[in-house]
């Protein structure tokens, strides 16, 4: 061990090199792992942490909130389809408000019944009781959508009263207010004169006792052709968009995972075979194998773990921080997961290093032909 | 430089590793250089094409279609601002369509756009109940000659003809006359209903030779701040999403380029260290610093480029097995191009950490001096 750190120390550039590659290589993972997590809250986190446990857009609707729209007579349908316990109208919008002064975009979810589309994340305040009342995003509350503010929507100048703070209740990556449903139709009206009619776009449903939800979306889908019932889960993970962002997010992460073993498995090769010599004087002299191929497995797991900290330390200062719109958050379980991955991948990257250890021949310092290439 | 070139090839294998690493790098950059391309193609070609130089939307719209009014008045008045040579209504609807002989929950997303002015590669507005689409609405079974049926209320559209690499927010465009577009957006989606004549924005052609950011603060003077004008450009940075896409992508690439740069330093300085002797009789013989250092620039520039090549091969694949629909992603010859140039640049600048070693290398040590 004792040579192993002191020939670190003597080849400071080349393993500071290799520590910055991994630690780079490890911030970019760690940071589009949270980029992802962020990107996905901020578009469906409305949907994920509202009650309602079955969610019935239109067929038509994609499973879009804002390309469903469901009519009286689909709406009438859906109610009736028996297994239904509670059922209540969910609308949403997207509008230009002014909030803290300024003209900005803000999704208002407006929900009929309490427990059936209302934010389950409430962190301040309460929740919206009362016409014009508000619950708004927790991490827009710098953007003038903090508690007791108000925001009014434009054109058409109806205010708004903030009441409450939900954490993760974003969609479409905009500031997200949840509003009784007056509260939306209202919104809906002054925004745009020329609206024919202000139709839900979803209908909450809670199953009767003895009905799971996955049986309540059967029934519902059966019944009703024109209905697309599913479960909060579901709907969460199918909304257009969500399942492209996590694929493309998987192909960068395989590839960069990909780099940090390769690097790591180069550079110790190569360094093995440039002191061949001297690990062969190290055998003749009476060095176990075991010795020398511990001394390069805690060069590598030094090398890791110092590149994995550094990529950590760049990393946590910026998973606090807001990009655009995305509020970012420090993401413990993807650090977890992805240092061992990377801690297990690189050992196993010195594998090829280590085989060359074991194969060096102690007679060989006498004749010179050390490793051998 | 001859040995330097020898060497790579007649001992390729010392180079393969770190090609293999540097090419999965340019697959890396290509990818996230594809998959923005993809993704911002996918909600903004639409609007890249329009064949105007401003956008005009209401001042409170926060340059989005959806919230946007402009009412026939306000189009006349801007009509006749001073260096506005034409001007043309648009509007859009994102909606679901129903294609014959697929199943009933088997619905195309599209967008319908009603327009006036008619975008590059557009043909002029198509009659009442008829629309041109795009041709990635083709695998959904959108062709020429087939009747869809639009949104909830069904509304029947014939399509009549194909455009080509027009989406907008990541659903395939519909292109029919102003009325077309009315009539369906007010049938399907009421609380986003338009009155007669009212577009949701318009498109402005300047005279030749004006000044398009000039008129477009003389058309917001005009409509007496009703309006918010921009150029088509700063339109299509304005959709939601778009610049900050493409400020993530692109800092993403730079810290890749970043790595790039310090596995072609730390791949060369090991190079460098091993050489070390070889250099010293090198000098020795006469070779300058300047000789040997080429030559480890060209070994650094070819090893590169090999891997630009395997990374751009990688990309095409995956360009082509990539089903459509799925991952966005788009490889264009100017993103492979870019990405070339970048790794070309981490090579020469990854070299030059071996520089200083090459420099303090003593002819004397290749006759033991430096013992």
């Amino acid at each position: 061990m004792f040579l192993a750190l002191k020939e670190m120390r003597r080849a400071l550039v080349r393993f500071g090199l290799l520590m910055a590659s991994i630690g780079l290589l490890v911030f970019l993972i760690l940071f589009q792992q949270t980029l992802q997590t962020g990107l996905i809250t901020s578009f469906v986190g409305a949907i994920r942490n509202q009650s309602a446990p079955v969610l019935v857009y239109s067929v038509d609707g994609r499973r879009n909130l804002q390309g469903s729209i469901i009519t009286p007579d689909l709406q009438n349908k859906i109610v009736a389809v028996p297994g239904v316990g509670s059922a209540g109208e969910i609308g949403q919008g997207t509008f230009s408000v002014t909030a803290g002064g300024k003209l900005t975009t803000a999704a208002i979810i407006g929900y009929q019944t309490e427990g059936l589309g209302s934010p389950t994340t409430l962190v301040s305040g309460r929740l919206a009781h009362a016409d014009g009342e508000v619950v708004a995003l927790a991490s827009s509350a710098g953007d003038g959508f903090g508690l007791g503010e108000t925001v009014v929507v434009q054109p058409g100048g109806l205010k708004f009263r903030v009441v409450g703070q939900a954490t993760e209740i974003g969609y479409q990556a905009s500031p997200t207010l949840f509003s009784t449903y007056p509260t939306f139709e209202q919104a809906v009206l002054a925004a745009n004169p020329d609206a024919r009619a202000t139709l839900p776009a979803v209908i909450a449903v809670a199953p009767a006792p003895g009905i799971t939800d996955a049986e309540l979306v059967t029934r519902i889908n059966d019944a009703v052709p024109g209905a697309d019932a599913v479960t909060r889960t579901d709907a969460v993970a199918s909304t257009p968009g969500v399942a492209q962002v996590q694929q493309s997010f998987q192909v960068i992460f395989v590839l960069f995972g990909l780099v940090v073993p390769l690097v790591t498995g180069l550079f110790f090769l190569i360094v093995t075979l440039q002191k061949a010599s001297s690990l062969t004087l190290l055998r003749a002299l009476g060095a176990p194998s075991s010795a020398l191929v511990r001394s390069l497995l805690f060069q590598v797991s030094l090398v890791l773990v110092i590149g994995i900290g550094i990529g950590i330390a760049l990393y946590t200062p910026l998973s606090s921080q807001t990009l655009g719109s995305i509020p970012l958050s420090f993401q413990t379980g993807a650090v977890v997961l992805w240092s061992v991955v990377l801690f297990v991948l690189g050992l196993l990257s010195a594998l090829v290093a280590v085989r060359r250890v074991l194969r060096i021949d102690p007679i060989e310092a006498t004749t010179g032909a050390g490793l051998g290439r | 430089m001859r040995i330097a070139w020898l060497e790579l090839r007649r001992r390729p294998s010392r180079f393969v590793t770190a090609t293999a690493i540097l090419a999965l790098l340019a697959t890396l950059l290509m990818l996230l250089g594809g998959l923005l391309d993809g993704l911002l193609g996918g909600s903004t070609s639409a609007v890249a094409a329009q064949r105007g130089d401003l956008l005009v939307f209401s001042s409170t719209a926060e340059k989005s279609f959806v919230r946007s009014r402009i009412p026939p008045a306000q189009q006349a008045t801007v009509a006749q601002v001073p260096g506005v040579a034409e001007v043309g209504g648009i509007g859009v609807a994102q909606l679901a369509a129903r294609v014959p002989g697929k199943g009933p929950r088997d619905l195309a997303d599209v967008a319908l756009f009603g327009y006036e002015l008619a975008p590059r590669g557009v043909p002029a507005p198509p009659g009442p109940g008829e629309a041109y689409a795009d041709s990635s609405l083709e695998r959904k079974g959108v062709r020429t000659g087939v009747t869809i049926e639009v949104g909830p209320a069904r509304t029947p559209i014939r399509i009549v003809g194909t455009v080509n690499g027009l989406s907008y927010s990541d659903h395939g465009t519909l292109w029919s006359s102003a009325d077309t577009w009315r009539t369906t957006i007010n049938a399907n989606l009421p609380e986003a209903g338009v009155g007669p004549g009212v577009f949701q924005a318009l498109v402005v052609r300047v005279d030749p030779g004006a000044d398009a950011t000039a008129v477009a603060g003389r058309i917001d003077r005009a409509t007496g701040g009703a309006t918010e004008s921009l150029t088509v450009s700063d339109a299509v940075d304005a959709i939601p999403g778009v610049s900050q896409q493409r400020s993530t992508f692109n800092q993403i690439i730079g810290v890749t380029v970043v790595i790039a740069v310090v596995v072609v330093a730390l791949f060369f300085a090991l190079l460098t260290v091993e050489r070390t002797v070889l250099y010293g009789v090198l000098k020795a013989l006469g070779a300058t610093s300047g000789t040997l250092f080429g030559g480890v620039v060209l070994q650094g520039v070819v090893v590169t480029a090999i891997a630009t090549a395997v990374g751009a091969g990688i990309a095409l694949l995956l360009a082509a097995v990539i089903p459509p629909g799925t991952i966005p992603y788009t490889l264009l010859a100017s993103r492979v191009l870019s990405s070339a140039l970048f790794l070309l640049f981490a090579a020469i600048f990854g070299c030059v950490f071996s520089l200083r070693r090459v420099l303090r290398i003593d002819p004397a040590s290749a006759i033991g001096g430096g013992q």
